[in-house]
């Protein structure tokens, strides 16, 4: 084995396990939500719940085995509080189009 | 072989840092990008939309076939990366080469896929339910293809670069924006194809 200094830009060890880790869950989670939709056996709701659960498991997976985001290094936590601003951009994006397109489309309607 | 930091690698590593703290900002707006076409996606395919539906069209198994392969090269390049790491150059090589093969699959898969839709009459420019699937779909393509371009440069250039840090941060750029795709993609499937299709 051989050892060094390793410069990790914030992204963490490489370990193999890890990678393996975050290749297996995906793959399960994956066909799990293709699964699901494809064999209609479930409700719709109940298939909307499972493939959105598994998507929101599928990026946490991503984020922590392949992108390695983590709150070692000070790189690390720079990484991660832009992340969080970013989220918080998207998300009024996201929700706030929604919203007032939905109410829109509602009231347009009377 | 243990690395001496001197003086100057300090100086490098620093700057280093800061370079792929700036990449991940890129990153992040790219982040912003996609999350306006996702909105404008979901927006308009609230079931108002008249004309042909996404749902009518979809294969499922392609979509499936597509992800292993994203999902795979993303694990492939981390391959990569580990062994750029024990510096073992040829082995990297290989696996970038691996990497690409799974993502031009990927795209081949894409394409057949769009020249189907068009065929089958949902194309681009049929409704603003079909537009805002090809673009949102397509934008994350072009991702993937710039990638693969990037992933042969690479392949390339990897065996001329001389400093060891030039190179483990070339490569951590490419491997942010590589794995950042596939996280994209995993909800590009989730909220276009798997929600369409039901």
């Amino acid at each position: 084995m051989i050892h060094q200094e390793e410069v990790d830009y914030g992204t963490g060890q490489k370990k193999l396990g890890i990678y393996l880790l975050g290749l297996v869950s995906c793959s399960l989670l994956t066909l799990l939500s293709f699964w699901v939709v494809m064999s209609e056996r479930l409700a719709k709701w109940e298939i909307f719940v499972i493939i959105y659960l598994s998507a929101l498991v599928q990026f946490f997976v991503q984020l922590i085995c392949f992108l390695r985001l983590n709150t070692q290094t000070e790189q690390g936590r720079n990484n991660v509080i832009s992340f969080v601003f970013t989220a918080v951009i998207l998300t009024s994006l996201f929700i706030g189009s929604l919203w007032i397109m939905w109410n829109l489309n509602y009231n347009m309607q009377h | 072989m243990h690395r001496e930091i001197t003086a100057v690698e300090g100086h490098y590593a620093e700057s280093d840092s800061t370079d792929v703290f700036g990449f991940w900002l890129y990153i992040m707006t790219d982040c912003i990008l996609f999350g306006c076409l996702f909105a404008t996606f979901v927006v308009l395919n609230d079931g108002n939309a008249t004309g042909p539906l996404l749902k009518n069209y979809v294969d499922l198994k392609t979509v499936l076939s597509e992800t292993f392969f994203l999902l795979a090269s993303n694990f492939t390049f981390c391959l990569a990366m580990l062994n750029l790491y024990h510096r073992k150059l040829l082995k990297v090589q290989a696996w970038l080469i691996v990497t690409f093969l799974l993502g031009a699959s990927f795209i081949f898969l894409e394409l057949r896929e769009f020249i189907t839709f068009a065929k089958a009459g949902f194309a681009w420019n049929i409704n603003a339910h079909a537009s805002s699937f090809f673009t949102l779909v397509g934008t994350h393509g072009l991702h993937v293809s710039c990638g693969l371009f990037w992933i042969l440069i690479m392949i390339i250039q990897l065996p001329l670069i001389k400093a060891a840090h030039i190179a483990e941060r070339r490569m951590t750029y490419l491997g942010l924006f590589w794995n950042f795709l596939d996280i994209v993609w995993v909800f590009v499937f989730t909220v276009v194809y798997l929600t369409g299709a039901m």
